[in-house]
């Protein structure tokens, strides 16, 4: 194998928790919330993933046992925050603080217990195709699954009626609100889509990157992936974007060590961070300033009857 | 006014509490041991294994001994856990980091009725001894077996942060390796964490798509192990028997296990006899083992045993001289040893190393 395809081999996985929470991160942002309990639910998404999959012997029901915890954490966001109008800020944290001790519980019988991981699927014909097909197309069921979010989202939100709906709820809730939508109702739907892609995360990091459970070992990444959509300007492609840049530097900055590029560690370790912050700030020169984000981000809305 | 009478009411709790306590030197027929940890219990690893020792000093000890764990604690908030599990009525604390040292050092003096443990610090006090284990001689027998099983030539280490601890850990996996074939090299990625599975996969992946074949990790987790399995090659577990995750890949592991430390610790204060010792035990002291060789022909599993054996019982050492540094600077010569302070303070790569020091 060459070794610049096992390099973008090893970015793909690496991006791709980054890329499905952060896809439905910016869903959720885009109806007008902001929730920073990515991290919980994505840990929660792994535990459960990871003891379902132990408990039941199947994969495949790990994986939607880790898509309902996530919903269920983020159900639990959408009744504080959308429900009872809590400070949307405060409830995220709670939420990320929550679910990383919650998990800590839920896995406490499986520590220690391994498990066989997903595999990869090779496409069909697509595989064939020398490098890109080598690259992009023997890969696991998740990988395809991001490609298919990003593609799928871009699509809700540009080119269909409901996603027009979904962005005028994160614009003006109240206008609306005035023309008859149910604001909180497609608020909350979009809520759930983020815990569950969350979730799903949470289950490539328990069931394929490291199959086992190990307490708080999603390490920040719900954080990262909340970064990935400002950095995104939520806009999906640019996520995918931010996700493989950030994975790629991720990578590379490994690949330098080994092969023992005389940097020091330390700053090795921080240059994705620094690129993501810089590419971050190109990106706003370059559209003299506003960051693009929708009008209400953050505000709770509720609705006079 | 609540505030302030609440205030009051603690103090005379606390009071109280202390009046109660014997001093150092008493026998007494019940203690409770308090255990203060850095990571979760469920690292499987570091952490982990210390509460396998807590459980077995309780199962030791049987109903003379209580205890009181709290997981996960952060550097800064270690006084307030402290003060709290002295509070509850703690007569003997473990605070099983390094991290503690020196909130541990700073906290002892001020309890002098409570003896405290610290895992792995340099220095004593009258109520505070430390402990650890000389993994190093696991590290050894690792390069020995490393040097043996691999094609390419070349170790990769999954490294956590540039400490002593993980620097002579390095130096002595090359020291093994080159007893065997002096052509032996290593590549390291630091992956400033002890503990993120993902990214020790991560660095797993890149040490072996640069051509190592054989991994030594020093994170806690099984992560690096399973990439090994996956890729066909072969690795070694830290902290616990991780067999069951590589049964292809698996050399050996490095075990930890406080359990009888901590129980003869936890006796000596029943008893009354209790002393701020300076513990560093080695594989024949029982600190730690090295879990079944598997994976290997007889020959080499044989191999590893003898130097484990000479190891344990003294007859080989890690840190024979002569020792010379990466820039050619000679340390000891031939026919002399590091002191424990040298190894405790190490802080450079021996010759034949060439990996920058970060």
């Amino acid at each position: 194998m060459l070794l610049l395809e096992a390099i973008l081999l090893t970015v793909i996985v690496a991006s791709t928790p980054l890329l499905l929470a952060a896809i439905g991160e910016l869903v959720v942002e885009r109806s007008g919330v902001l929730n920073l309990g990515v991290e919980g639910m994505m840990i929660m998404g792994a535990a459960v993933g990871i003891v379902a999959a132990i408990t039941t012997g199947s994969s495949a029901l790990g994986v939607a046992a880790a898509v309902a915890a996530g919903m269920a954490m983020a159900a639990i966001f959408g009744a504080l925050t959308l429900g009872l109008a809590a400070n949307q800020v405060a409830a995220g944290l709670a939420l990320s603080i929550f679910g990383i001790g919650l998990s800590g519980v839920v896995g406490a019988g499986s520590v220690g217990v391994p498990r066989e991981g997903i595999g990869q699927i090779a496409l069909p014909l697509l595989s064939d195709i020398p490098f890109i097909g080598h690259v992009l197309f023997r890969q696991d069921p998740f990988v395809y699954a991001s490609f298919a979010l990003v593609a799928g989202v871009s699509w809700f939100l540009w080119r269909t009626r409901a996603g027009l709906v979904l962005r005028a709820c994160g614009e003006n809730p109240a206008s609306a609100h005035a023309l008859g939508y149910l604001v909180l109702r497609i608020r909350f739907l979009a809520v759930l889509f983020g815990g569950a892609c969350a979730g799903l995360a949470g289950a490539y990091l328990s069931l394929v990157m490291t199959p086992f459970w190990s307490s708080g070992m999603t390490a920040g990444r719900g954080w990262i992936a909340l970064a990935i959509v400002v950095f995104a300007s939520w806009l999906p492609w640019r996520a995918a974007l931010g996700a493989y840049l950030f994975g790629g530097v991720t990578i590379l900055q490994l690949h330098a060590q080994g092969a023992g590029v005389p940097l020091p560690t330390q700053l090795l370790a921080a240059l994705p961070y620094l690129i993501t912050i810089l590419v971050l700030v190109l990106i706003m020169a370059l559209r003299r300033g506003g960051g693009g984000g929708p009008q209400s981000l953050g505000t709770p809305f509720v609705p006079d009857r | 006014m609540t505030l302030s009478r609440r205030h009051l009411m603690t103090g005379a709790a606390a009071l109280a509490g202390s009046a109660a306590l014997p001093g150092p030197a008493a026998a007494q027929d019940r203690a409770n041991v308090g255990m203060i940890l850095i990571g979760p219990v469920g690292d499987f690893g570091w952490s982990h294994m210390h509460d396998q020792g807590r459980r077995r000093m309780l199962e030791v000890l049987g109903d003379r001994v209580t205890s009181n764990l709290v997981e996960s604690v952060a550097p800064p908030d270690f006084d307030r856990v402290a003060t709290q599990l002295i509070r509850t009525g703690a007569r003997l604390i473990f605070t099983t980091s390094f991290s503690y040292f020196a909130p541990t050092q700073r906290l002892a003096p001020r309890h002098p009725n409570v003896f405290f443990e610290n895992a792995t610090g340099p220095a004593t006090l009258p109520n505070m001894a430390v402990y650890n284990a000389r993994f190093y001689e696991g590290r050894y027998v690792q390069g020995v077996i490393a040097a043996r099983k691999s094609r390419s030539k070349q170790i990769g280490y999954v490294a956590t942060f540039p400490v002593p601890e993980v620097i002579h850990a390095i130096n002595t996996v090359m020291r093994g390796a080159w007893s065997v074939d002096p052509s032996m090299r290593i590549r390291v990625v630091w992956v400033n964490a002890w503990s993120n599975p993902g990214r020790e996969a991560e660095a797993a992946r890149a040490l072996i798509d640069q051509g190592c074949d054989v991994l030594c990790s020093h994170t806690d987790g099984p992560a690096p192990l399973q990439l090994a399995e996956q890729r066909g090659i072969h690795g070694f577990g830290q902290a616990s028997d991780m067999t069951r995750f590589a049964p292809n890949a698996h050399l050996t592991s490095s075990v930890n296990s406080w359990g009888d430390y901590y129980a003869a610790r936890a006796r000596a204060v029943l008893e009354g006899n209790w002393q701020a010792s300076d513990t560093w035990g080695g594989l024949g002291s029982g600190m730690f083992s090295l879990a079944p060789f598997t994976n290997m022909t007889p020959e080499q599993a044989s191999e590893a045993e003898r130097i484990r054996d000479a190891l344990a019982n003294g007859t080989l050492h890690a840190f024979d001289g002569p020792i010379i540094r990466q820039d050619g600077t000679p340390v000891i010569p031939a026919g002399q040893r590091l002191t424990d302070d040298q190894i405790r303070a190490m802080n450079y790569f021996y010759q034949g190393i060439d990996v920058a020091m970060p």
